[in-house]
């Protein structure tokens, strides 16, 4: 937590150059298609390397461009994308240090990338967006997010506005934000099967192979099952983890009644109703990490890990 | 089921109702399955049901526990249900699960299945 702590010190103007480095790559990402280069987003910027030498005088436009933009977001927004992006903390540890839960932070996450996106192209090239409409424009198109661009008619912005029109190429020229996280809102039984494919697609996309694919698939399918029963609504959202080896997370978010006893839930057989009965102590043994959080009236949240095992299993 | 193409077909042939799952099924998607088919043992009075899964990449416990459930009112109207199918990936992750088929049998395909409620239709002759 070595950036969470220094940034609390630190002008907001004065962000350490190699926070700075490392959002750079994570910005440089942003318009290239190859996940691989996404996955090794947090090879740090060296000036001194000679590779690097031709890109220093545009990276120290772009260095200033990302200085500006990252002093736009919230202090807490920046806190958290440099703690998550610079220091690697995974979404869970953050979560439980703001009170909050891992679903909950990794959609933060998301806004703030998009916001910094726009912000960055903004600073870059220098100019305020000429009316009130072009940054809730912006930030539809840089988020992806296609219900959010209707409600804010950015088709019909960007006919009008020729600053959004240019920008809103290089933010839609990309591929998604990240292809290393999915989400999946659960609120009916179709999205217990699109919650499974999803995790199975993105283990499989990581090496993931045969039986550990299954048990994963499985396990998914257990505890949004869980939100579907208990809780009506929810989300699922499937990262990749790197660190410290390749795993896939699953976090299963729900504000629904919360679990009363949770010990007793992880016990097989503690009810009769479909569900509960096997289903978190059978998902619980089909993954390597499992941990279950809930507060009776505040919702439930598990999360569980499995490691990539390149061996793969029976 | 739905206007889209079929998630499972059930083929009659002789006393025997094979039913093939095409495809992931949700819940209820499931449930109606199980309906369907319990309706049509009835009437075509059944005496063996095959119940192929081999398209199924995941067997969760709700998709177990309907399978037994098909195989248990089967029984009591008279069928002998045969599950066939289980990948082998999908039997490794039932069994960490924490289910089984409990008395159901299983076989390894369709015609594994067929073979077994033969003998067991030479049995009751016999
Ligand atoms: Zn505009």
């Amino acid at each position: 937590m070595r950036v969470l702590a220094a940034e609390d010190r630190i002008e907001p103007g004065m962000i350490e150059p190699y926070a700075i480095a490392t959002v750079r790559n994570v910005m440089a990402t942003m318009w290239r298609r190859d996940d691989r280069e996404v996955r090794n987003r947090h090879r740090v910027f060296d000036p001194t390397q000679p590779d690097d030498v031709e890109n220093v005088l545009v990276a120290s436009e772009e260095q200033l461009a990302i200085n500006e933009a990252l002093r736009r977001l919230t202090d807490r927004e920046r806190q958290v994308l440099l703690a998550h992006e610079v220091s690697g903390a995974a979404t869970q540890m953050l979560a439980d240090e703001a009170g909050s839960t891992a679903g909950a932070v990794a959609a933060q996450l998301k806004r703030t990338r998009a916001r910094l996106r726009v912000e960055y192209l903004l600073a870059l090239d220098h100019i305020e967006p000429p009316t009130d409409r072009c940054r809730p424009v912006l930030l539809a198109l840089s988020s992806a997010d296609r219900r959010r661009q209707r409600e804010v008619d950015a088709a019909r912005h960007l006919l009008e506005c020729d600053v959004c029109a240019r920008l809103s190429e290089p933010l839609l020229d990309r591929g998604p934000v990240r292809d290393d996280v999915l989400h999946v809102t659960i609120g009916a039984d179709p999205d217990i099967v699109s919650a499974r494919r999803a995790a199975r697609d993105l283990a499989a996309q990581a090496g993931f192979t045969g039986t550990d694919l299954t048990m994963l698939a499985t396990a998914v399918s257990e505890v949004a099952r869980n939100i579907v029963r208990f809780a009506d609504n929810g989300d699922v959202t499937i990262e990749l983890l790197e660190r410290p080896r390749r795993g896939i997370r699953v976090v299963a978010r729900d504000m629904g009644p919360g679990i009363a006893d949770v010990e007793a839930a992880l016990q097989d057989g503690y009810s009769t109703y479909s569900g509960l009965g096997l289903g978190l102590p059978g998902a619980r043994r089909l993954m390597d990490e499992f941990n279950l959080v809930s507060e009776a009236g505040h919702g439930t949240t598990v999360s569980m890990t499995k490691w990539f095992d390149p061996k793969g299993s029976a | 089921m739905n206007s889209g193409p079929a998630l499972v077909s059930i083929l009659r042939q002789g006393d025997t109702l094979v039913a093939s799952v095409h495809t992931a099924l949700d819940d209820s998607e499931m449930i109606r399955f199980q309906n369907d088919l319990v309706r049509q043992i009835g009437e075509v009075r059944a005496r063996g049901i095959i119940i192929d899964v081999a398209a199924l990449d995941v067997i969760d416990s709700f998709g177990s526990r309907t399978l037994r459930s098909i195989a248990d009112i089967a029984r009591l109207r008279g069928a002998t249900t045969v599950i066939v199918g289980i990948q082998p990936e999908v039997a490794f992750a039932m069994v960490r699960l924490g289910m089984d088929m409990g008395q159901v049998p299983t076989a390894l395909d369709l015609e594994e299945g067929l073979a077994y409620l033969a003998r067991l239709r030479a049995v009751g002759a016999s």
